[in-house]
């Protein structure tokens, strides 16, 4: 194995894992404060996508992705509260919250999915890239687009963490998440931060798509896979950890950069699945996770 | 504002779980600057109560009036913020945040918030050994620290009147007397306590007046300084022989 070998798995392992660790993070926001799966996750990443498109695009509007960002954020937000309003909140006293979310969150990925199709139609689309070109790492090329979203993955991530930890929301959140009735006791609005906890995530979601409709082709079902991965990443990760969810989409890229190369792309989701498993017999609670008291 | 001289006054409290009342109509008070405990059986509702007055579960019926105000359909946070402040029981906080952080997020409320410097400092001065540990995450702390904490907290939410729930259990003798010690000096301050505890001796060295709570109700009052002879006790622990 050469270096060139090495440094190109090591580059598009990392290009992947960024990916990854945007699609996960904002799934395991939610999961770890309010104790459900956004199935839908996937479905507002193409939403924030498909609206920077026509934004942006000169099929479009032709605003700049500038105006494509700040509208799919704003939007966003607006569909994050919605959500959260309508298909978890009447839920929250339920025994089983879980499965009935998943029921409503996957009916609301249809929703959007379909809505997709008829605002925009089947037609494939792709986002013009933030940064065009190709540049060279380690003797690797990749397209200066990867790069970008190599840089801003730990940015948006960064910014989170600083949020999470530094504010007096941020810290609300996780207060809430790991123990609301202790959260209620010192004042916190428990129902309102699972709001901006919903909004949250649904903006990592949307800016998410942004960054991977112009590496990807755009469909109604563009969401879908990353949903896919998101899940895996986030529960290879430990449950309730936002730190094991992130190592996890790191570590995951780049065995999956190795698995392809050595075994080919046909292999590859399979063998995955196999070392999901097996890790997940060794250690139940995941890479990080915490045993269940 | 009515004339209600009481920190808390309930009257005709009943609440519970599902279809049934744990609560059969309390009425108890506490006044201005007292101390009171509530002692009883386990399972015969006084972190009930405690839940009921903190709005953590709804009332069914009757009423809880706050320096002089009624709470009737306030949410828990506003409760919080009239500064009524309920300190739970076994309470395991936020395991994976630091102590500082939580000492922090606990002046969450806007008055709270204000008055954040002074209370820390306050906190820190009552139990130097969170000072300490100010760095460490809460679920690495033992039961007496996780006790220290819990009240630290509910001193950082700026409380014009604590309701404690049983903060000395499973606390070796030491660790009793060394709370017990903080308590009787927080009250010192002028804060109202209502303090439900298991340990008798303890109570009755830290209350002026305590209430016994037996199947939701309140049975027996009984004042510092009177007379609790031994049968006394046993009757409240093992609860009194009386003919149903």
């Amino acid at each position: 194995m050469t270096a060139d070998t090495i440094s190109a798995i090591i580059v598009s392992g990392v290009v992947l894992g960024s990916l990854y660790a945007l699609m996960a993070s904002g799934l395991s926001l939610v999961w770890t404060t309010l104790g459900i799966f956004n199935f839908a996750h996937g479905a507002l990443m193409t939403l924030g996508a498909y609206l920077a498109w026509t934004m942006s695009d000169a099929a479009g509007l032709g605003l700049g992705l500038a105006a494509g960002i700040a509208v799919a954020v704003a939007v966003l937000i607006g569909v994050g509260i919605v959500m959260e309003r309508s298909v978890v909140r009447p839920f929250y006293d339920h025994r089983d919250i879980l499965l009935i979310t998943v029921m409503t969150t996957l009916a609301t990925m249809t929703l959007i999915e379909k809505g997709i199709q008829l605002v925009w139609g089947a037609r494939l689309k792709q986002l013009a890239p933030i940064a065009p070109g190709k540049v060279e790492i380690f003797r690797t090329t990749i397209s200066a687009q990867e790069l970008l979203i190599v840089i801003v993955a730990p940015l948006l991530l960064g910014a989170l963490w600083l949020f999470l930890r530094n504010t007096r929301i941020g810290r609300g959140i996780r207060a809430v998440g790991q123990n609301s009735a202790a959260a209620r006791l010192i004042g916190i609005d428990v129902s309102r931060l699972f709001i901006v906890t919903f909004a949250l995530s649904a903006v990592l979601a949307g800016l998410t798509g942004i960054l991977l409709g112009s590496v990807r082709l755009l469909t109604p079902s563009f969401g879908t896979d990353p949903l896919v991965k998101a899940l895996i990443i986030v529960i290879f990760g430990g449950l309730g950890s936002l730190s094991g969810t992130i190592l996890a989409a790191y570590v995951m890229g780049i065995v999956e950069a190795a698995l392809t190369y050595f075994v080919g792309i046909y292999w590859t989701p399979s063998i995955i699945f196999v070392l999901l498993i097996v890790v997940l017999l060794l250690r139940p609670q995941g890479l990080l996770g915490k045993v269940v008291r | 504002m009515s004339t209600d001289a009481n920190a808390l006054s309930v009257t005709g409290l009943r609440a519970g779980y599902d279809a049934s009342d744990v609560l059969t109509g309390i009425d108890l008070h506490v006044g201005a600057k007292e101390r009171v405990g509530l002692f009883g059986p386990n399972g015969h509702g006084k972190t009930t109560l405690l839940n009921a007055i903190s709005h953590v579960i709804w009332p069914r019926a009757g009423e809880i009036r706050f320096l002089g105000e009624t709470l009737q359909g306030l949410s828990p946070q506003k409760i919080v913020e009239r500064g009524l402040i309920h300190v739970a029981q076994a309470n395991w906080l936020f395991p994976d945040m630091e102590i500082g952080e939580t000492l922090e997020l606990a002046a969450y409320t806007r008055h709270a918030r204000g008055v954040l410097k002074d209370n820390l400092a306050y906190v820190m001065q009552l139990f130097p050994r969170l000072a300490e540990r100010r760095r460490q995450q809460c679920k690495t702390l033992s039961g007496g620290e996780r006790q220290m904490l819990s009240i630290g907290v509910g001193l950082m939410c700026a409380p014009r009147m604590l309701m404690l729930d049983e903060p000395t259990l499973g606390l070796s003798p030491k660790l009793k007397d060394e709370l017990a010690e903080a308590i009787a000096e927080i009250s010192a301050r002028g804060i109202p306590l209502l303090l439900v505890e298991q340990d008798i001796v303890f109570t009755l060295s830290l209350v002026e007046r305590m209430y016994l709570v037996d199947h939701g109700e309140v049975t027996r009052e009984i004042h510092r300084g009177s007379e609790v002879d031994h049968q006394d006790i046993m009757d409240m622990y093992f609860g009194a022989e009386k003919t149903r």
